[in-house]
């Protein structure tokens, strides 16, 4: 009987030591990546982006929200952006348009604004609170008209991450037009500071938090983003994170 | 001695799915933890509602603060194994987690997989023993409840025959019931209110339990309980004849002479 105790608690512990290691091994298979990358879009499929993400009152909100991501980009060009108060800066929107444009940050101010308190849930696991304003996304994109083959909206950020390979993420036009899908150019009732993505970062309170690029730059529309860096959609997407980032 | 058919095929594959994907779900969840290992009774992360905090604090130093309370874990968690030959900052070893170094991308997919495969399994065997009427050998009544301690005085060997019972005995109904229908449930559903997506569609749920960190402060103790439950029906199989035991739920037949009256 101890003997049997002492063989089964050998066994055990021996799996569940062995799960790191056996679970390395089986991580690096190309196949079993592929059988993996079925749940994703299960989860697409399944919980996609309906509903609203629930908003909160002002006593919820985090005064010091907390900063993640990439360096704030200190290259001369987005320097010289912020010393101006970002005055000279240009929202680009083309690609699959009928009409590319080109906002600046007084236009944009001038388009209706919307504020949302929503709780941003980052992929590392924590959550916090925010009170952001800006303009819809929907309303940018009715401004450009995306012609009929545009499937995704393709975030072009300003900053990299430290070896040269920039940020970007995408969207598609369901996700995009979500009424809480916001480019946000205010953060608990003060301008967005260069931290939290100045002069203008996207919100989507209904995903993981890399998806709410900060310091965007240029929105692309396109059909595919195959050919855009490594082809997933985004940095963290190229880096194994799920292009569909609602779980 | 006798030989019954015991386990119905879903019954045994689906114990066999459960197996890996627990085994799966518990590495890659503390995969997902060790990306941020705090946990707090609260709905947006907040220091001063935190009940566990995996830290390290200094280099070579992993302490574990439960509730306030601080103590030194190096080696165990906090300072541990980072699978590439080294120590370091990492909660939990990487010997513990899928894959076996530092990946939260690749620890969510095989996270998330599982989580399917393992509803998945438990959907299509509900169904299967509802239809086929071996619930109801399963599921703990309230006639069973005085039957519990006669049960457990059987195994300590304080009484000498176990109480009648049916094809499961009183303590393993309750103890398959609670799995079953009261903590792998909960596991899944504080699971889905992590979901920001989930959220927005069902959020009284969330607000249920507490918020979101809260849901998951709940997800880490479905876990916690489902592993005391491993532990103690792989006890149970070691002890009370482990070939007879694995024998049947591999091929189905029991040999009830051999030793009767218990099981895992």
């Amino acid at each position: 009987m101890n003997r049997r105790i002492f063989l089964a608690s050998t066994v055990s512990a021996a799996a569940l030591a062995g799960c790191g290691p056996i679970g390395s091994a089986l991580n690096e298979n190309a196949a079993v990546k592929s059988a993996l990358a079925a749940a994703e879009g299960l989860n697409h499929l399944v919980i996609g982006t309906r509903g609203m993400a629930r908003e909160y009152r002002d006593r919820d909100v985090d005064r010091n929200f907390r900063v993640n991501g990439f360096s704030t980009p200190s290259d001369s060009g987005y320097m010289r952006l912020a010393a101006g108060n970002f005055a000279a800066y240009r929202l680009i929107v083309d690609g699959a348009v009928e009409r590319r444009r080109a906002f600046g940050i007084d236009e944009l101010r001038q388009m209706p604004q919307l504020t949302q308190i929503t709780r941003h849930d980052c992929v590392e696991g924590w959550s916090a609170i925010g009170k952001w304003s800006g303009v819809r996304l929907a309303g940018v994109l009715d401004a450009v008209r995306p012609r009929a083959d545009a499937r995704y909206a393709v975030f072009h950020c300003m900053d990299n991450d430290g070896s040269g390979t920039p940020y970007y993420e995408s969207l598609d036009l369901h996700q995009a037009r979500h009424p809480q899908t916001l480019l946000a150019m205010r953060l608990n009732d003060a301008p967005l500071d260069p931290e939290h993505g100045a002069p203008v970062r996207l919100r989507v309170p209904t995903q993981l938090g890399y998806k709410s690029a900060k310091w965007i730059a240029r929105i692309e529309m396109v059909g595919t983003f195959a050919n855009i860096e490594s082809g997933r959609g985004g940095y963290w997407e190229d880096q194994g994170y799920e292009w569909y980032a609602g779980i | 001695m006798r030989v019954i058919y015991r386990y119905a095929f879903l019954t045994r594959a689906s114990h066999w799915v459960w197996a890996i994907a627990f085994a799966v779900l518990v590495s890659s969840g503390l995969q997902i933890f060790n990306a941020s290992p705090n946990l707090d009774a609260s709905d947006k992360s907040d220091p001063a509602r935190r009940v566990l905090a995996i830290d390290a604090p200094a280099d070579g130093v992993g302490t574990t603060t439960v509730f306030g309370r601080t103590f030194v874990t190096t080696g165990w968690l906090g300072w541990t194994d980072d699978g590439m030959g080294s120590r370091g900052p990492h909660a939990f070893s990487a010997w513990l987690t899928i894959p076996g170094y530092q990946d939260l991308a690749d620890g969510r997919r095989w996270h998330l997989f599982f989580a399917w495969a393992a509803t998945a399994c438990w959907l299509a065997w509900l169904i299967s023993a509802a239809i086929k009427g071996s619930l109801r050998e399963l599921i703990l009544r309230p006639s069973d409840l005085s039957k519990l301690w006669p049960m457990q005085a059987y195994y300590l060997k304080l009484r000498k025959e176990p109480p009648p019972h049916g094809t499961y005995n009183p303590l393993q109904k309750a103890s398959y019931t609670a799995v079953l229908f009261v903590i792998a449930p909960l596991v899944v559903i504080t699971g889905l209110a992590l979901s920001p997506g989930i959220d927005a569609i069902a959020n009284p749920l969330t607000v249920l339990l507490g918020g979101r960190q809260f849901a998951r402060l709940w997800h880490f103790a479905g876990m916690l309980l489902l592993l005391g439950f491993f532990a103690i029906h792989t006890f149970q199989v070691a002890t009370q004849g482990v070939v007879n035991q694995m024998r049947a739920m591999i091929t189905g037949w029991y040999r009830v002479g051999e030793r009767d009256g218990a099981g895992p």
